[in-house]
């Protein structure tokens, strides 16, 4: 590949992968909106709100570390876009591979740890400690996931394991011949967006939004981009694992917009678990499904 | 007599040159006017009409207003309700913390002249010799519908770029530290240096410094960074 050709798709897939985002937390708010019997943000609300937050005049750093820490909680995500193969597009998905991208994803979290911990608020720390927790809890069905289908498909590398899911047609995509691999993933999934039941770090009412209490300004509004990220990030995941990518962008976005209604529906029904009460379920259901999938892909 | 008086007001000129110089600033005032984080602090019964107006009734969501938990997230300072001298702290503590541009809205007709609490001997009266408020909602209490309405207000006049009073606070920061120190005492002192901060974003002004800001300075002790610790240890008696 040209080297101008790579860097076009480099720049584009997080561009793309930050707008898609930005309609995902659309989505989100807006679903949010109608279980709750509301009609909900307009169209524009998340571009507003980003662009409002560095736009503002006060901008409260708390040292180098606070501002190293949001650049590191974006930059993760945005090196992850480039892993994560879009119709069209590849960048560098070949030679990166899953586990990779399964670091890469982590680095925002621990970057978040490292810009909260200078924040010194007790309601970021607990926060923090609770996030970094949780990633203890979904890491390992997420990794006995990622394993099972890179085992079933006999490579790491993502463009490959959804060209012969395309190549199949229906019967060969993950969700149908792995189900319960699928099932565990998508629990997983859903821990790791930190949505309701698994709400534990973000917990406005307890902790005052944990990890985010001291943000403002562009700090938040940092995060408020990363989020975009993460959404698009673990549903692209979801569908380059189980529904075989895509291959128009037409049935691609469906998808992605499609796995990630579910849990977002089931988010706003529910209270929150206790860490301890997640810890113990993430290490138990998804735990034996996946371990229980693995058995029938070996 | 009229034509003479007529002619001196000023006139100002539209500055010609670019017109695309400005769309940036109209573009972050208008996403400010659209995307209203909200710091709701309930002091009074007037809170009771914020959750009707949030929830599915009137959703103001649909305007881009929904509610933060921290100060430093929020735009808004919502006081619904009257201000007793022990709480007006903790109100100028959050409204310092917040990161400008700020908007303070008071509901209720206690926040605008201390309301049926007039002749308590507890209660700060009038909230703007505090701090500078942009809006207030008059009522007891003022419907969901009356706290939409004035948030729309507010809406156009930030959209306007009328809605600048929290330039007032670094401007005319004696004044306000002035009736501040009168309801506290003399060695008032707030975590956040207000002057420091004027001097930083050059919003200082006439009133800004004068003869409260040098009471303050006589007492002023540095901020220090809280110590890090695990629990606490009681200190063992000295023999």
């Amino acid at each position: 590949m040209a080297p101008i050709e790579l860097f076009i798709e480099l720049t584009l897939m997080p561009l793309i992968a930050f707008i898609v985002g930005m309609m995902m937390v659309l989505m989100m708010r807006r679903i949010a909106a109608r279980i709750q019997r509301r009609i909900g943000p307009p169209f524009f609300q998340p571009l507003y709100d980003i662009v409002k937050l560095h736009g503002k005049r006060t901008q409260v750093s708390h040292g180098l570390i606070h501002d190293i820490g949001i650049v590191m909680a974006m930059g993760g995500y945005i090196a992850a876009e480039t892993l994560l193969p879009v119709p069209g597009m590849n960048g560098i998905a070949e030679k990166g591979g899953l586990i990779t991208l399964l670091y890469l994803m982590m680095i925002p979290s621990l970057g978040l740890a490292l810009g909260v911990g200078q924040c010194a608020n007790p309601n970021g720390s607990i926060g923090i400690a609770r996030a970094l927790t949780a990633m203890l809890a979904y890491d390992i069905p997420l990794v006995i996931v990622i394993f099972g289908v890179a085992y079933a498909a006999g490579t790491t590398n993502l463009v490959e394991i959804i060209a012969t899911q395309q190549a199949g047609g229906f019967a060969t995509w993950g969700v149908v011949e792995m189900p319960l691999l699928a099932i565990a993933g998508l629990i997983a999934m859903h821990a790791s967006l930190g949505k309701q039941p698994f709400e534990i770090y973000i917990a406005p009412a307890e902790i005052a939004t944990g990890p985010m209490v001291e943000m403002s300004g562009k700090y938040l509004g940092g995060l408020f981009v990363m989020q975009c990220f993460q959404l698009y990030t673990t549903s692209v995941l979801y569908v380059s694992l189980f529904l075989g990518g895509g291959t128009t962008w037409f049935d691609f976005l469906i998808k992605s917009f499609l796995v990630l209604a579910i849990p977002v529906s089931i988010a706003y029904l529910f209270p929150r678990y206790r860490t301890e009460d997640l810890l113990r379920l993430m290490w138990k259901w998804p735990v034996i499904l996946g371990l229980i999938g693995l058995a029938f892909v070996m | 007599m009229v034509m003479s008086r007529l002619q001196k007001i000023p006139v100002v000129e539209e500055k010609k040159g670019n017109p695309l110089a400005r769309v940036f600033d109209d573009l972050v005032r208008f996403c400010r006017s659209r995307s209203l984080f909200i710091l709701h602090y309930c002091t009074g019964c007037g809170a009771i009409e914020l959750p009707p107006a949030m929830t599915s009734r009137f959703d103001m969501e649909r305007l881009g207003i929904q509610p933060m938990v921290s100060p430093r997230q929020a735009d808004i300072l919502l006081i619904t309700g009257y201000v007793s001298i022990k709480t007006l702290k903790r109100v100028i503590l959050t409204y310092e913390q917040m990161g400008s541009p700020k908007y303070v809205v008071g509901i209720c007709s206690c926040t605008v002249n201390g309301g049926m609490y007039w002749q308590s001997y507890a209660t700060a009266k009038k909230l703007d010799e505090y701090m500078p408020v942009d809006l207030y909602i008059a009522g007891c209490m003022p419907r969901p519908e009356a706290v939409i309405s004035g948030l729309q207000k507010l809406m156009d006049r930030i959209k306007n770029g009328e809605a600048d009073s929290w330039q007032d606070y670094y401007r005319n920061y004696d004044y306000y530290l002035g009736n501040q120190q009168k309801l506290f005492g003399e060695d008032w002192q707030t975590p956040t240096d207000i002057i420091t901060e004027a001097k930083h974003y050059e919003l200082m002004g006439e009133g800004t410094l004068g003869q409260h800001t040098r009471l303050l300075e006589q007492h002023q002790q540095p901020l220090e960074a809280l110590e890090m610790r695990l629990g606490h240890k009681l200190k063992e008696p000295v023999e």
